[in-house]
Formats: structure tokens, C-alpha cells, sequence
């Protein structure tokens, strides 16, 4: 990490921990959206850290990416913060400026067949934070970059079980506001959101070892601190060795794609991309297993905050694929490449 | 505590050191072409003096230390692809294995001068095989219990009881041992020093080979019985053997072998499963033990960058180790649930089946060997701030 990144790192992580208290994460659960969060999100340019200086944005990499949605995990951000830098990297790859306000992005690529002229017609299901889209940005099944107004949408309002928005919507005839070629393949979306997805699990989890950690530092059962019992020392250590190899497979991804993107069929950050979900979404179950398990009841109320971290992280680990989803690829690429090529493949 | 001591930074490989890599790979294609995956699977308990010299003619042993001394002043990046780059080819690497990895750092950092130019040069040359005298019949997990007593004498030292465990000492030049200089009751850590050890020169210590599960002759027993060894056969200061001790075994824990050496089950698993017809359950098994193998590559990568850096690693390496002897040791029963093979003994079967019975029998030693799990975990916790 440099010094910019630090110094983007820090900014972020002052900014949600002084708004994302418990007392705001309860509140923004109901009403779905708080005005004065995103405005100090678009404040500090956060959707901007993916869209290149040539079009007024920060020029960042994907590790900048990284290090935002890392914190947006931790603090259990209740705004799509990832999805908007996803949006403004789309569009920047498609040499279009991100238009202002809230971007909706489309997880699956949009049929070719859904677009008549100037206007476009199909349903998009799970769309992060639909409802509370200005307009809505995707990929084609073509790779053609989609951006449409939020007119002749019918919403569907449905949540993850953090209740963070994941609505049906249906466009009507709705207009397109732009649609360029880009640079990237079809599903990148997919891809993508997979990275941010990992990112954001990395941050979570470490949340999780932190509250545990600290609570079991204090809490007081047989004259002792539950941290000096050697069985709950394990479920730490457990929980750490999960979450450091998250993390640093989602850094390493990061740097692939920014290194070699997802195009063509040679060794490109496909292969980390997978792997950094695969596990990511692997380690979801003991990291909030074990997390829960030394917090005793206290940690299964919602007055406590773990449960914001956990219900977050058994969503995120489905969306954008689960482990069997990215397991099933970095299988078939094991048989691919065939068990000699495996190693030079996995360490080129 | 703070998460970032937790992380796994990134280092960026210089160009030199994927030409090493390459050049390594080739060397290994050749000179590996005759051996067998099953013996492949033995990795860094396969013994072959002659491979170890051919390694150390390439300049590819003793990597980080002084040239003064016969070393290469390589990087310590460098000798990490040397490292993995066997292990995952499943290279003989036993004979030098401990030597390079743990005493030739040792013996360049205490050793006297006469002790350095005579060692490290053989060391580096792939001719100096090192055991290492630790653990004892009372004193496993509690090391700095040890009761194997050296006593000064107008000689020099004389040693005597028991160590156990001790890998290659039957084979080895050298040993370096910990021993108790100090008996009193309040010394339990002051009180013990370490000792280089010339194996053939020394009388009074008998190496007796015992069997392990699989049959083969790998650790030993060692009895001292009044063994006189020189003056300057003390390692480094008298008193400090507990301090040194856990700096060896720094050494020792931080390298990519605790998660490479069952790396020949999962090629030969791939090759087997490419051959039948793997459904998507199966490639989803596989896949996710592809992906730790993946993640606990970068870690380890990290952990080496880290050493390169003059960082102390010790937390993360820990995490590796015991992260890396779960997916070790789960492999075979994974490859047991994904491939209707049994598990053979070398020279029945395909390869995959024999590799497998080798790996299945080998790995309860993983979460074993150079500090349990129970104790590494220990480390982490502490690492957390929580002991
Ligand atoms: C293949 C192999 C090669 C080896 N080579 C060498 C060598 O070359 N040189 C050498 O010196 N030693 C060697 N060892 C020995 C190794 O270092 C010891 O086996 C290890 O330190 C554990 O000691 P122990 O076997 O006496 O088990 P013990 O210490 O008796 O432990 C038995 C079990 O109890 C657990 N336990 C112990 N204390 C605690 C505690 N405080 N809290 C919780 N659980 C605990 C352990 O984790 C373990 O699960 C080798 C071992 C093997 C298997």
C-alpha cells in the first residue's frame, strides 16, 4: 500500500466511523437510503475512484477499489458505495462520463433483444439498490455498455438479509440515455461485482474478529476473561487465518485485474478473481460460526452489532456467485490445464 | 488489537526472480524425468546426496548467506522460488532440507569463524546434512522443559541424555541441539544453551532409527552417554538457548513447505479426475482446495517478502502453517471422497493411488512437526493480543 492509498484508506475509514454508528445502521435498515450518508460519500468522491482523470475522476486502480469497498465491509456501509465505483469504471471503460446521481447497476447482461431503438424492455433481477436508482448502468450480452433512465420501471421491492435493497425491476419502453461499445467482455459485471463482493467480505470479517476479540477480552465467565480460555484463543485464531486469507487473496485479485483485466482466454485475473470469491464465500460460515459462538447470546440480539456484520456476509457470500459457483470454474480449470500445467498456471 | 498486523502485504517480485524461477523449473523437468510421483510425494523427506549437490552446483543452496562463507548473497525472495519450485515438483530435498533451511543461517549468525568457513561452504555446496536436537521423551510441546544435561569440563562440554524425534540423524554431519546448562530449579529458560555438534567427530552418541507408521527409518533417538565435545561447539552465548531456539524455529515456520507437501496429490488427483468424466460437484471440490492452494501460495509469498524486507513475519507465518495443515492434511480424504481408488502402497496401483497412500499415511505428522498446532494457534492468539 503507499502513501495515496493509506491516505484514501484513512479518509474512508474517519468518514464511516463517524456516521455508521449503530444507532444509523438501525435507522437506514428501515428507511433503506439516508441523504446525508451519500452525500458525504459523493463528498469525499468515492464514486468517482474508478473513472479516469481524463473524465474528472480520481484515476484510481482497483487496489484504491479495494481499499474502499474493504471499508465499506467493515463498517457495514448501508449504501452501494461498490456498486457506484463499479457503475463510473463501466462507463469510463466505455469512454462515457458517469452521469450525477445514483447509479443502479445491472448484475446480469442485458439481451441483445431487450433494446428497440431508443428505448429498451426486459426485467433485471436483484438489482442492488434499484429503488433508489437515478438511472441504471449494465453491460449487454454483446459487451455494449447500456445506461438507462429510471422512467417505465415498475419496482419490486426485495432485500438481502441485511435488508440492504435487492429489487426486481421491470423496464418498460424505457429510455436509453447512452450506449457505447467498451472494452470489456460481457459478464464482466458479474466478475466484477465478485471482486467487490470479496473485498467487502474481507472487511466484514475482519469487523467480526475484531468485536470478537475485544468481547471476549472482557467478558468475564469463571474469574476469567474468555480470552484466556485456550478453546476460545483457537476459535480467534480460526477466524483469523480465514479472514487474512480473504484478504489477501482479494488484494491479490485486485492487482491481477489491474494488471492483466479479463479479456481473451490467457492466463488473466479471471483465475484470482475466482479464487478470491471461492473463498471468500467458503469462509463466510466459520468466520460467523466461530464469531457468534464466543459471543454467547448477546451476539444472536440485533441490540448487539454483530449481526449487521453477519447477515451482511451470509448475503454476500451468494451474490455474485457462492464458492460452489467459483469452485466449479477453477475445477474445470484445473482440467483444463491438466495436473502437470497446474502449478505454472497457478504461479504465473 | 490492530488488524493490519494481521495482513499479508504485497511485494513485488523482481524481474530476476521469475528468470530464477524458470531456470529452475527447467533444471527440475530434467533432472526429475525418471522419478516416480509416489517418491515425488515423500518432497522434503526424500533423501538423494546427489540431487543436493547438483542444487548446490547451481548455486541454488546456502542462497542468503555472506559469500565470504561460500553462500550466494542472493535475496531472500530468490531462495523462496528455489524453495517452492522443488517442493511443488515434489524434489528429493531431504538431505540438505534443514541445513538450508534453519542452521546455515544459525551458524552464520553464532557460529566462530573457523566454524563458518568450515560449515557454511559445505552447506552451500548440498554436502552438509543437519539434524535438529530438540524435543526429548518428556519434553515435546513444553520444549524449554528439556532435560538432556551439558556439563563444562576442562575439555569442553560433556553431554548427556536423550533426544527423540530427531529426523536424519542418522544420516547427518551435524546437529545442532539444545541442551541444560542450568539446572536450577528457576532457570527453566536461562538455563538452556545450544550446540553445534559434529556428528562424526564426537563419541558417546548413538542415533537409533525408529520406525515410523509407514514403516520407514526417518526420526531417531538419540542417547548422549558422556559424549566430550570441544569448547567451541557452544552455539552462540551460553544461557541463550532458549532465545536462540525460538529464532530457529522462525526459520523453520515460515517457509511454503507446510502447505506445498502434498502438492504431488493434488497434480495427480487433476490428472486422474481429467481422465474419468468429473461431474460439476466434484469440480466444485476440487476448485475450492484450488483456491486455498492459491491463497496460501500468495500468503506464503507475502511471509518471504516480508523476511526479504528485514520484517518479522512471525504472526502471519503462523497463520500460514496452520491454515496450510488443514488443507494438507484434508486432501487425501477429499481425494478418497472424489476418486473410487484405494489408497495402495508404493509399487500397486496407478500412481494417483500410490501417491495417495503415501500423503494419507504421511500427513498426521503435518499438524506435528516443528510446533503443533495447538501451539501455533497459541502464537496467533497471542499475535491478537489476547494471551
Ligand atoms: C515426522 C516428525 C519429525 C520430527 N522431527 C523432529 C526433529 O527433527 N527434531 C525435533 O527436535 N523434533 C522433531 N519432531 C518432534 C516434534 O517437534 C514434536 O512432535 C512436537 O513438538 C510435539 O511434541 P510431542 O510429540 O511430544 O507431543 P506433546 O507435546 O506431548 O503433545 C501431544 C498433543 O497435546 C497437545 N498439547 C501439548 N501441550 C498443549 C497445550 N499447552 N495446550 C494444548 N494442547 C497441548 C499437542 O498440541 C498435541 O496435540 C518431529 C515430529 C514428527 C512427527
Amino acid at each position: 500500500m503507499n502513501d495515496t492509498q493509506k491516505m484514501l484508506e484513512d479518509s474512508v475509514t474517519r468518514l464511516f466511523s463517524d456516521l455508521i454508528t449503530r444507532e444509523a445502521l438501525t435507522r437506514i435498515e428501515e428507511t433503506t437510503w439516508d441523504v446525508p450518508l451519500w452525500q458525504a460519500i459523493t463528498d469525499l468522491g468515492l464514486p468517482q475512484v474508478l473513472i479516469s482523470e481524463a473524465r474528472e475522476g480520481m484515476g484510481g486502480s482497483w487496489v484504491d477499489a479495494f481499499l474502499v469497498a474493504r471499508a465499506c465491509g467493515r463498517h457495514a456501509v448501508p449504501a452501494p458505495v461498490p456498486e457506484q465505483m463499479l457503475a463510473g469504471f463501466l462507463c469510463d471503460q466505455a469512454s462515457l462520463l458517469l452521469p450525477a446521481g445514483i447509479a443502479g447497476v445491472l448484475p446480469a447482461p442485458v439481451p441483445v433483444a431487450a433494446l428497440k431503438g431508443d428505448n429498451a424492455s426486459f426485467s433485471a433481477a436483484r438489482v442492488p439498490w434499484g429503488r433508489h436508482a437515478d438511472f441504471f448502468v449494465g453491460l449487454t450480452e454483446a459487451g455494449h455498455l447500456v445506461m438507462l433512465s429510471n422512467t417505465g420501471v415498475t419496482v419490486r421491492e426485495e432485500a438481502n438479509l441485511a435488508r440492504e435493497p435487492r429489487d426486481h425491476l421491470t423496464f418498460e419502453a424505457t429510455p436509453l440515455i447512452g450506449h457505447a461499445a467498451g472494452g470489456l467482455p460481457a459478464d464482466s459485471v458479474r466478475w466484477l461485482g465478485a471482486l467487490l463482493r470479496s473485498a467487502q467480505i474481507s472487511g466484514a470479517a475482519a469487523a467480526c474478529l475484531e468485536l470478537s476479540v475485544k468481547y471476549t477480552s472482557e467478558r468475564v465467565q469463571f474469574g476469567r476473561a474468555l480470552s484466556q480460555f485456550q478453546a476460545i484463543q483457537h476459535h480467534l485464531a480460526e477466524i483469523a487465518g480465514e479472514m487474512a486469507s480473504v484478504d489477501t487473496m482479494a488484494m491479490v485479485a485486485c492487482r491481477a485485474f489491474d494488471a492483466r483485466g479479463i479479456n481473451g482466454t490467457d492466463r488473466n485475473a479471471r483465475f484470482d478473481i475466482a479464487v478470491a470469491k471461492c473463498r471468500a464465500s467458503e469462509a463466510v460460515e466459520p468466520i460467523t460460526r466461530l464469531s457468534h459462538q464466543v459471543h454467547g447470546a448477546i451476539g444472536f440480539t440485533y441490540e448487539y452489532d454483530l449481526q449487521f456484520l453477519t447477515r451482511r456476509l451470509w448475503s454476500w457470500r451468494a451474490e455474485f456467485g457462492a464458492q460452489g459457483e467459483w469452485g466449479k470454474y477453477l475445477g474445470g480449470v484445473a482440467m483444463d490445464q491438466g495436473g502437470d500445467q497446474l502449478w505454472p498456471y497457478m504461479t504465473a | 488489537m490492530n488488524i493490519d498486523t494481521l495482513r499479508f502485504p504485497h511485494f513485488e517480485s523482481p524481474p530476476e526472480v521469475d528468470a530464477l524461477r524458470q531456470e529452475v523449473r527447467a533444471f527440475l523437468a530434467e533432472e526429475l524425468t525418471t522419478v516416480k510421483p509416489v517418491m515425488r510425494s515423500n518432497t522434503w523427506d526424500g533423501v538423494d546426496p546427489a540431487f543436493s549437490r547438483k542444487l548446490g552446483a547451481r548455486g541454488w543452496l546456502g542462497m542468503t548467506l555472506p559469500k565470504t562463507y561460500g553462500g550466494h548473497e542472493r535475496s531472500m525472495l530468490e531462495r523462496y522460488v528455489v524453495v517452492e519450485e522443488t517442493l511443488a515438483a515434489g524434489a528429493p530435498v531431504g538431505y540438505h532440507w534443514i541445513a538450508d533451511r534453519q542452521s546455515g543461517p544459525m551458524v552464520v549468525r553464532l557460529g566462530t569463524e573457523a566454524q563458518k568457513h568450515k560449515i557454511v561452504p559445505a552447506i552451500a555446496r548440498g554436502e552438509a546434512c543437519f539434524a535438529i536436537g530438540m524435543s526429548e521423551p518428556d519434553s515435546g510441546s513444553d520444549l524449554a522443559s528439556v532435560k538432556s544435561r551439558a556439563e563444562k569440563v576442562p575439555e569442553g562440554w560433556r553431554l548427556n541424555g536423550t533426544k527423540l524425534w530427531t529426523t536424519g540423524a542418522h544420516r547427518a554431519n551435524y546437529m545442532i541441539a539444545l541442551f541444560r546448562t542450568d539446572s536450577s530449579p528457576d532457570a527453566k529458560h536461562r538455563g538452556l544453551s545450544q550446540f553445534l555438534i559434529d556428528m562424526n567427530e564426537v563419541s558417546g552418541i548413538t542415533p537409533r532409527p525408529i520406525r515410523d507408521l509407514t514403516g520407514r527409518r526417518h526420526f531417531n533417538e538419540v542417547s548422549f552417554v558422556d559424549a566430550l565435545l570441544p569448547a567451541d561447539a557452544l552455539l552462540g552465548k551460553e544461557g541463550d538457548g532458549w532465545k536462540q531456539v525460538t529464532a530457529e524455529l522462525a526459520y523453520e515456520r515460515s517457509g511454503p513447505e507446510r502447505y506445498l507437501s502434498c502438492f504431488v496429490l493434488l497434480t495427480e488427483l487433476v490428472k486422474i479426475l481429467k481422465g474419468g468424466n468429473a461431474n460439476a460437484e466434484i469440480l466444485a471440490k476440487l476448485g475450492k482446495e484450488i483456491a486455498w492452494a492459491t491463497s496460501l501460495r500468495n500468503m506464503s509469498l507475502s511471509v518471504a517478502g516480508m523476511l526479504s524486507a528485514g520484517q518479522d513475519p512471525s504472526l502471519q507465518a503462523s497463520v500460514v502453517k496452520d491454515l496450510g495443515c488443514h488443507f494438507e492434511q484434508r486432501l487425501p480424504g477429499l481425494a478418497q471422497e472424489l476418486v473410487e481408488l484405494e489408497p495402495t502402497l508404493a509399487g500397486t496401483g496407478v500412481d494417483y493411488q500410490q501417491v495417495l497412500g503415501n500423503l494419507m499415511q504421511l500427513a498426521p505428522s503435518f499438524s506435528l512437526r516443528g510446533g503443533t498446532l495447538e501451539i501455533l494457534r497459541g502464537i496467533i492468539a497471542r499475535g491478537l493480543g489476547v494471551r
